[in-house]
């Protein structure tokens, strides 16, 4: 693990305090601002959480705290796509469960891990509220939906071929 | 059972079919403890509150006697209710409770056998409780990474049933930061958010709260015996003036370790620590197993075996007990013929029994305080404070009931921790009294902590960063005589009938927030003053009292308290020591090390002298060149003592002394609190207690011939009476006898011989394992228990075995209760006073009123040097500034270094950067310090840390000219 304290940026400090402007207490901005790092740079390293630490003049076991309570925060390193896949009850019934199987035989990972050639990063999510055109994956801020192997596949080759233009643009708003 | 002072009102209930009148207000399942119900209970603490997490308390509560279903509740949740109806045993309440139990233990590891926690474990009590002795589990059980927390506490996460108590003491009560919980659902983590030092003085406490083997006392693995083979005794916690009661644990080893001591928990005091400890109390007790410890007399050699360059330091030898009280014996007999002046030197880490008898041998006009002049002058101005009827000492409750607090200059957090915890407490009492006014009680943990933003007044003046910090509302950081303005125009704004008060002086305090600081002292009506000898400056504690009397003042004319107790100011003045007190009721305030030095000066006619030392290290206490030439000018030191040091290197005879938890004495604590504690265990090799070998001694001395027939009558009066003295509670009745103000010491504790319906007290319990076999590998036969000649109790299983029938009893334990958890059985309900036990004496002090005379001012006190203008201020450290406590391995290896604090404009000014070894020197002494910087300390001031080991502990208090020089590192 990177042990530096890389500093924060102008433009991820500038995110921050204009969020730290709308609550009345400095705590409430400490899951912002994991966020808008993790936004910025893909995932939360130890030293971003230090950075960070540092910077909102907290304890750093307090972002940890918030860190690996919310599962969207990542503090490992992810694949530039990441995969959430549905493992609810619509998408289960709709055969949810053997697209994740094909999806982790393609990739040839397990939920939480991320593919070798560091594209892809799988998760199980709970419902993502799109039952009626189950079963569904969302990779990055994209819905993929009444997913089949085909489908899947071809939402595979589609990313890949994506690949090459913005870095992590799955992580950016707009 | 006695109800205090003002009725409580009270409730009827029925549980199971019977009635009973509970008190109203607190939740069920304190009162089913209260009652003494077995009710499995996890994330309730009595300290803590109510949060309602683990649902194991689960009881059933009925609509009315018709309803037979009733519904689940969870019993820490629910207010007893007047006429309301519940049920323990119903089938619904146990099948709950069965079932939260096999959930929590799907995940919990078999490992008992190897688990620190087993056979005192909550959660094995409740298992067993809630009727879950079958594992139906199949599954695999989630796992954890442990982590390194430091040399105190072990972490085993794997034993984790997530009932959050660590983070609630730690995080909550204790103001840590470094502990979270971690993660989510069902991998929840409770730990650091990476590997390093739990940092918070407090963290020893999770291996009590935690309910399971999670946090255990890693310096106690090291020697790790089971509880029921431990074998203890009340005793009182010798590492700071707050007087902590404690229950340290022993065992033998069998293969003749010395060390017996094995570690030190809790006992609970109401009034003093409650629940809870800090780490130094703690872990301090390592230093009674130290390589320091001194275990059979020694006598220097005439003839140095090989010339040495140690200069004055001598070689020693141990020599037989009877050879060393022979040698005391002769020492004695020439004084008793007039031939030798023998001067004593009392300690204030020892007893008040310790010293009487060494006051006894030497006469009182040759006892001598083991302080400096200014340290002896502190706590003789204390103790005129304390007499003052406007003010009373506070205990820990009021003190977390205060609605507003003030702290002057002591750094109570490292001199007073557990007080430092009490004021912690006192920062939420405003957000607890407001919940009050909603109607929620304060038990009701989270819902209390919601009301944010409501914080009682807490100004805290300091030289330096404090660890109270976070919860002051008013932080000034000053000199000591800027606090003292402070506190006078604060007490001016209190009394003036009107006119304008200015703001002093000081940097940071602006007029807006010393106008709000006026107005919620005014508004106070139980407004808490804390001060102490931290700073050295009597300056300071005559401003404390002169504020203290300021509010009692305020609170007379104001509030018209009726009971004349509630108009007194609380003022609460932290000394440096378990005895200082005490030992300030011996001698007057001439009676130091500096006047002796001063007379030894200017003696003309020499004299043979003798230096009986007992339990004081003078070059703590004065600059090696005065305690030099104090060594030097006499021709025989003899030094009863603990552990070794700079006193006992130049001894010519040195005695073994036993330490706090190996004797029974008196040590009175800042509160002026007479406080006995007892012996858990005999020391090993030839160690007694101090008092034993100066009685020895003088019998002996009476035996050798000529003695009785010179010297003059009184001082053979002295000497026969402290040569009859077989048991220290004749001590304590002599001590009661010859000062008015310790008359209460009679009434402290049983006699020796004062068996309870015939029974001593047992120190080990009844499953105490190994008896007839510990000592199988010197001897076959079974050693006799050996007597107690101090207290009725037995170094054996025999006798009263539980806490309620005998105040000596200190095991925490009761049928189904094997952890600490079982103290409830033996308090009327949970939080309140131990039943049966004693609980001290206040000092019988006469009233006098207290006038500060300006001629008391700071004699010794470091004044600005003339030549560049800086001064000392005195720093503490939980882990450092304790004498004995920095003998504890697992303390010295936190330790850090020596070190001389700058304000950055100063340092820069003095061409030192930080992390640079300086050197600052003292009329002879030389101490090498880390220069640190920071912006936290006055100007012109340099924080040094005080009573590390190898600096007098008052570095600065005879500095006339500081050269700071970088040093050659
Ligand atoms: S570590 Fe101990 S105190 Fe903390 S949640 Fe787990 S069992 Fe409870
Ligand atoms: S506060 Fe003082 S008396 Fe209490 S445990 Fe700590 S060192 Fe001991
Ligand atoms: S179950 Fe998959 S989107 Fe709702
Ligand atoms: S003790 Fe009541 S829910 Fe935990």
């Amino acid at each position: 693990m990177e042990r530096i304290t890389p500093e924060l940026s102008t433009e991820e400090i500038r995110d921050i305090d204009a969020e730290a402007g709308h609550y009345p207490h400095k705590s409430a901005v400490l899951l912002e601002a994991l966020r808008i790092v993790q936004q910025h740079r893909g995932w939360v390293s130890d030293g971003s959480l230090q950075a960070l630490a540092s910077y909102l003049k907290c304890p750093i076991a307090e972002l940890e705290a918030l860190a690996t309570y919310y599962q969207l925060i990542f503090r490992e390193p992810v694949g530039k796509h990441v995969i959430y896949c549905c493992n609810s009850v619509s998408c289960w019934m709709l055969g949810g469960d053997g697209l994740q199987a094909h999806l982790q035989n393609r990739l040839q990972i397990s939920p939480g891990e991320s593919s070798r050639d560091g594209l892809f990063t799988l998760l199980e999510t709970p419902c993502l509220g799109d039952c009626d055109r189950a079963p569904v994956m969302m990779v990055g801020r994209e819905m993929y939906r009444q997913l089949s192997r085909e489908t899947l596949d071809a939402m595979l080759s589609e990313l890949r071929a994506r690949d090459g233009q913005q870095p992590m643009s799955d992580h950016r708003e707009q | 059972m006695l109800k205090a002072g003002n009725a409580q009102a009270m409730a009827t209930i029925t549980i199971d079919n019977r009635q009973y009148e509970v008190d109203d207000g607190q939740n069920l399942l304190s009162a089913c403890l209260s009652l003494k119900k077995n009710l499995p209970y996890f994330c309730w603490h009595p300290a803590l509150g109510s949060v309602g997490a683990c649902r194991q308390c689960a009881v059933v509560l009925f609509k009315d006697a018709d309803d037979q279903r009733g519904t689940l509740v969870m019993s820490c949740m629910t207010p007893v209710k007047d006429g309301a109806i519940y049920s323990i045993d119903a089938p619904t309440a146990q099948d709950f409770r069965a079932g939260i139990i096999e959930n929590l233990m799907t995940n919990h590891p078999h490992d008992c056998p190897v688990c620190e926690e087993g056979g005192e474990c909550h959660l094995q009590d409740m298992t067993l409780m809630s009727g879950h002795t079958q594992r139906r589990f199949q599954g695999r059980k989630r796992t954890h990474n442990n982590q390194y927390l430091g040399p105190f506490i072990n972490h085993e996460m794997n034993r984790c049933i997530t009932c959050y108590r660590c983070v609630r003491f730690y995080r909550d009560h204790a103001g840590g930061t470094d502990l979270q919980a971690l993660g989510r659902n069902h991998q929840v983590y409770f730990g650091r958010q990476e590997d390093g030092l739990l940092d918070n003085g407090f963290s020893g406490n999770l291996v009590e709260v935690c309910p399971t083997g999670v946090f255990t006392d890693k310096t106690y693995s090291r020697h790790y015996v089971r509880k029921w083979d431990l074998q203890t005794a009340p005793s009182v916690c010798e590492h700071c003036a707050v007087g902590c009661n404690t229950a340290p644990g022993a065992r033998r080893d069998g293969k003749g370790d010395p060390r017996q001591l094995r570690r030190v928990t809790n006992l609970f005091h109401r009034q003093i620590n409650g629940y809870f400890l800090c780490d130094r109390g703690r872990f301090g007790y390592e230093y009674a197993n130290s390589a320091a410890r001194i275990y059979t007399p020694q006598a220097a050699l005439t003839q140095p075996l090989i010339q040495t360059t140690a200069g004055s330091a001598k070689v020693h030898q141990s020599l037989s007990p009877a050879d060393a009280v022979a040698r005391l014996a002769v020492t004695i007999a020439q004084m008793r013929s007039g031939n030798r002046r023998v001067i004593g030197i009392g300690s204030s880490r020892s007893s008040l029994e310790n010293n009487f008898a060494l006051q006894t041998l030497v006469g009182r006009e040759h006892f001598y305080a083991g302080l400096d002049e200014r340290s002896l002058a502190l706590l003789k101005l204390v103790d005129r404070i304390q007499r003052d009827p406007r003010v009373h000492s506070p205990g820990t409750p009021e003190i977390e009931r205060a609605d507003m607090v003030i702290v002057l200059g002591e750094d109570i957090a490292d001199t007073a921790p557990r007080i430092a915890l009490a004021v912690r407490q006192a920062a939420r009492s405003a957000q607890i009294a407001r919940a009050g006014e909603l109607k929620i009680p304060a038990w009701q943990d989270d819902s209390v902590r919601q009301l944010t933003g409501i914080r009682t007044p807490l100004l805290v003046a300091s030289a330096e960063r404090t660890d109270l910090d976070d919860i002051a509302s008013c932080r000034v950081r000053a000199a000591p005589e800027q606090m003292v303005a402070l506190a006078d125009v604060l007490a001016q704004a209190l009394t003036a009938e009107s006119g304008e008060i200015h703001a002093p002086d000081i940097a940071g305090l602006d007029t807006g927030e010393f106008t709000a600081l006026v107005e919620q002292l005014k508004q106070a009506r139980h407004p808490v003053i804390v001060s102490g000898c931290g700073l050295q400056s009597q300056e300071l504690l005559q401003a404390a009292a002169r504020l203290a009397f300021a509010v009692a003042g305020h609170k007379e004319a104001n509030h018209r308290q009726t009971d004349s107790r509630e108009a007194r100011a609380a003022l609460y003045l932290a000394c440096p020591e378990a005895n200082s007190l005490g030992l300030a009721q011996l001698c007057d305030a001439r009676q130091n090390l500096n006047q002796l030095h001063r007379e030894r000066q200017s003696e003309h006619t020499p004299q043979p002298t003798t230096l009986l030392v007992m339990e004081a290290d003078l070059y703590r206490q004065l600059p090696a060149s005065v305690a030099d030439q104090l060594c030097a000018g006499v021709d025989e030191i003899i030094q009863l003592e603990i552990v070794h040091n700079r006193t006992s290197a130049r001894a010519d005879l040195i005695l073994p002394a036993a330490a706090t938890p190996e004797y029974e004495g008196t040590l009175v604590n800042s509160g002026g609190l007479a406080q006995r504690h007892y012996a858990v265990y005999e020391g090993s090799g030839w160690i007694q207690a101090s008092w034993r070998w100066l009685a020895d001694a003088a019998a002996a001395s009476g035996e050798l011939a000529g003695a009785e027939l010179s010297g003059d009558e009184e001082t053979h009066a002295r000497l026969q009476s402290l040569a009859r003295w077989r048991h220290v509670t004749q001590l304590s009745v002599a001590l009661a006898e010859s000062y008015p103000e310790l008359a209460p010491l009679a009434e402290l504790g049983p006699d020796w011989d004062q068996t309870i319906e015939g029974q001593k007290t047992a120190r080990q319990p009844h499953r105490y394992s190994g008896r007839t076999a510990i000592q199988a590998e010197r001897q076959v036969a079974e050693y006799k228990p050996l007597p107690d000649d101090d207290a009725p109790m037995a170094f054996s299983m025999e006798g009263i075995q539980f806490a309620c029938q005998s105040p000596l009893q200190a095991n925490n334990w009761a049928p189904g209760w094997n952890s600490n958890q079982a103290i409830h059985c033996y308090q009327p309900k949970p939080g309140a006073a131990r039943l049966g036990h004693s609980s001290g004496q206040p000092l019988a002090r006469k009233a006098v009123v207290f006038h500060s005379d300006s001629a008391a001012g700071d004699a010794a006190r470091p004044t600005a040097d003339p030549s560049d203008g800086f001064r000392i201020l005195p720093l503490y450290r939980m882990f450092g500034s304790g004498e004995l406590s920095n003998y504890a391995g697992a303390i010295a290896s936190v330790t850090e270094e020596p070190f001389a604090v700058f304000h950055p404009q100063d340092l820069e000014l003095l061409s030192l950067t930080a992390g640079q070894q300086i050197a600052i020197t003292e009329s002879g002494d030389r101490w090498q310090l880390l220069a640190k910087v920071s912006d936290t300390i006055p100007r012109h001031c340099i924080g040094v840390s005080t009573g590390f080991t190898q600096m007098a502990s008052i570095p600065g208090a005879y500095i006339e000219r500081e050269q700071i020089a970088p040093g050659d590192a």
